[in-house]
């Protein structure tokens, strides 16, 4: 019994990971536009067909296809930020929404037209089990935890010293004043967003070994999974997101254990309901900040 | 005066229509002897409108054998189509149109079950025998035969045949009696397992736990360590296709590859299935009411007598049409005249032999039709015959 609450919480650490990946670009990319990037789970499937393209059609290694498939979202994120998050910057919300889900639409569509519309098979990847502890886990899950936490990291250094993280946060505060001091707004919007879209794509290949099926409307299911974390973890919330991903994942692994598996997804969702009845602002803050 | 003559115009074209809308069901009526009539309702437009292809196609090629051999009693079968476009309106409409204007005595049809549920009182009140090849919802020979609609046959096997076959072979031949459920959270999903129920506990077949997953679902590894832990020995699932590669990867994760095997259908045997997790399909049983790879001398001369005809492979609905026509021609022969009346008669005492095996109907009008079974070994779908099982309706 105690055995299994822990081999539950363990399945929920390595979901929460993946989530935690997706959500936290999507997070910073609220941070600095105020806008939720709804196309942000079709980065997730880019990069997920990226690999599985890179691996079936041009005979790749999975960790090369991982490098293909990044890079590639990469180039897509920055021309659709060039041509329209770039843009968003100071525009009302309902722009934002539009323009997100318009994305969203035309390149999910788009990899529907060009591979149609069925299922792939995801071939890489290293599924076979290890016994950690006395549970059985695919290599591919630690490999996701592990690679999270080294994200997380990095996320972490990176917004507290570097130039960008600095910029990042400014603008998240005050759009204004980084006009007056000379901070390059547009190009900090621009360059969060790409980072966030490599992110999720990042993950979309980690996850598509034990995942196993490729299609073209993947991406939408994670999109509404990353939107509870990201109200609890506070909007623009590094840290938060990550521990409300990690609730998230934990409380669905259980879930999906002791009442069933069809009553999955209703947490994320009956998490996001009372979290913006009750604390809209996010866990980790107590008052909101935008 | 230009809306007077374009009003009188009106009554008159419909007059005119009207009468000769009548008269060639009148002629029908003259001719009859010459020809049997025949109707085929399927989806030839619409999203299914690929299914309905392939049931024209076998019902086609049947037609052209039997009237290439000399037709039945001397009469040739005239085949007519009529779209439903799967949807139970048009079905309807498809339905009258045989009826009415082509004067059919025959109907096959539909695909979809909703179609053929809508279509039953229609075919009841105009006492024309409907004939179904391809619907497996079960409340369809419910209510046929004793149970109501006296003119619907079934020639095709029912999602409770399915959940009845598997339980019973996994039971008989494999000795299984812990049994957890995971299956797809729909209709086809839910309505297999509530057929399970039924007929397990005459196998001393239990449940240990039963999950519903929602479409879209990837992460099966709570429920699989459930069933790791409770000692089931196969788990039922009635699935979608593209969810079966998960579930395996996911087995062979939590090392139930070997241990539990999966039963039921969801597309166990593809290529692109057993390759995703070829230790955990191991053993997998799945039932179809055919497929191509049957091995029978009439099913694979049929395989090949379609794919030359028509340069693709048949699939189940190409099969079932081409199987239900050819039926349908030894109950008119049997009846020795087309008279729709005689031809029902025939149909409910019929013996009759079908690639798969001998086909005879229950008091609900339905087919007591075998289930092929495959199972997976040495990573291939190897046939393990055809499985017969009588279903038991409930007492009203």
């Amino acid at each position: 019994m105690f055995s299994t609450i822990i081999e539950q919480v363990i399945n929920g650490i390595v979901t929460g990971s993946v989530y935690a990946i997706v959500a936290v670009g999507m997070t910073m990319i609220f941070g600095v536009l105020r806008a939720i990037n709804f196309a942000h789970g079709e980065y997730y499937m880019l990069g997920t067909f990226g690999a599985w393209f890179a691996i079936d059609y041009l005979g790749l290694s999975y960790e090369a296809s991982i490098v293909v498939a990044v890079l590639s979202t990469t180039v897509v994120a920055y021309v659709v930020g060039q041509l329209v998050m770039r843009r968003m910057v100071g525009a009302p919300a309902e722009s934002g929404v539009l323009a997100t889900l318009g994305i969203a639409l035309i390149l999910q569509n788009t990899v529907i037209f060009v591979f149609g519309g069925g299922y792939k098979f995801f071939a890489g990847g290293y599924i076979e089990p290890v016994s950690i502890l006395g549970f059985s886990l695919a290599q591919q899950r630690i490999i996701i935890l592990v690679v999270c936490l080294l994200v997380f990291i990095g996320l972490e250094l990176m917004v507290t010293y570097s130039r960008l993280g600095m910029a990042m946060r400014a603008v998240s505060q005050n759009i204004q004043c980084c006009g007056v001091v000379g901070i390059d707004v547009p190009q900090v919007v621009l360059r969060t967003f790409v980072l966030g879209a490599a992110l999720a794509s990042l993950s979309g290949v980690l996850t598509a070994p034990v995942n196993v099926s490729v299609y073209g409307g993947m991406g939408e299911l994670i999109t509404f999974k990353t939107l509870p974390i990201i109200i609890m973890g506070g909007l623009g919330n590094v840290r938060g997101t990550f521990y409300a991903a990690m609730i998230l994942g934990i409380a669905e692994s259980l879930v999906a254990t002791y009442i069933g598996l069809q009553f999955r997804d209703t947490v994320g969702f009956a998490t996001l309901i009372l979290m913006l009845m009750w604390r809209p602002h996010g866990l980790f803050s107590t008052q909101a900040r935008f | 005066m230009t809306q007077t003559l374009t009003r009188r115009m009106l009554c008159i074209s419909t007059a005119i229509l009207s009468i000769a809308g009548v008269a060639p069901s009148l002629t029908a009526r003259a001719y009859a002897a010459d020809t049997i009539k025949l109707g085929i309702v399927a989806p030839m437009s619409g999203p299914n409108a690929r299914y309905g292809g392939f049931s024209m196609h076998g019902a086609e090629l049947a037609v052209k054998e039997i009237n290439d051999a000399g037709g039945i009693n001397g009469q040739k079968i005239e085949l007519f189509n009529a779209d439903s476009q799967g949807t139970p309106v048009e079905g309807v409409s498809a339905t009258r149109r045989l009826i009415d204007q082509d004067g059919v005595d025959f109907i096959i049809g539909d695909v979809s079950s909703s179609v053929t549920l809508a279509m039953q009182p229609v075919a009841e009140d105009a006492e024309v025998l409907l004939l179904n090849a391809a619907s497996s919802n079960p409340k369809i020979t419910y209510q046929a035969g004793v149970g109501g609609f006296k003119w619907t046959y079934r020639n095709y096997p029912t999602d409770e045949n399915r959940a009845l076959v598997v339980a019973k072979y996994a039971a008989e031949q494999r000795g299984f009696t812990k049994f957890s459920v995971l299956s797809v959270d729909s209709d086809y999903g839910r309505s297999a397992i509530t057929f399970t129920k039924k007929y397990l506990p005459d196998f001393k077949g239990e449940i240990l736990s039963e999950d519903y997953y929602k479409e879209g679902e990837v992460d099966f590894r709570s429920v699989l360590a459930k069933i790791r832990d409770n000692g089931a020995q196969a788990i039922i699932m009635y699935g979608l296709a593209d969810t079966t590669p998960i579930v395996a990867r996911q087995m062979l994760e939590l090392g139930l590859a070997g241990k539990v095997v999966l039963i039921g259908n969801g597309e166990f045997n593809t290529e692109k299935t057993i390759k995703s997790a070829p230790k955990a399909m191991e053993g997998a049983v799945e039932a179809a009411a055919w497929l191509p790879q049957y091995d029978s001398p009439a099913s694979k001369a049929f395989v090949e007598k379609f794919t030359t005809t028509y340069k693709e492979a048949p699939n189940n609905h190409a099969y079932v049409h081409w199987d239900t026509v050819n039926l349908l021609a030894q109950a008119i022969k049997e009846a020795g005249t087309s008279d729709k009346n005689k031809v029902r008669e025939a149909l409910s005492k019929i013996k009759y032999t079908s690639p798969v095996g001998e086909v005879t109907f229950d008091d609900h009008n339905q087919a007591r039709l075998p289930m092929i079974l495959l199972q997976i070994e040495d990573g291939k779908p190897s046939i393990k015959g055809a499985y017969t099982a009588e279903i038991q309706y409930p007492a009203n």
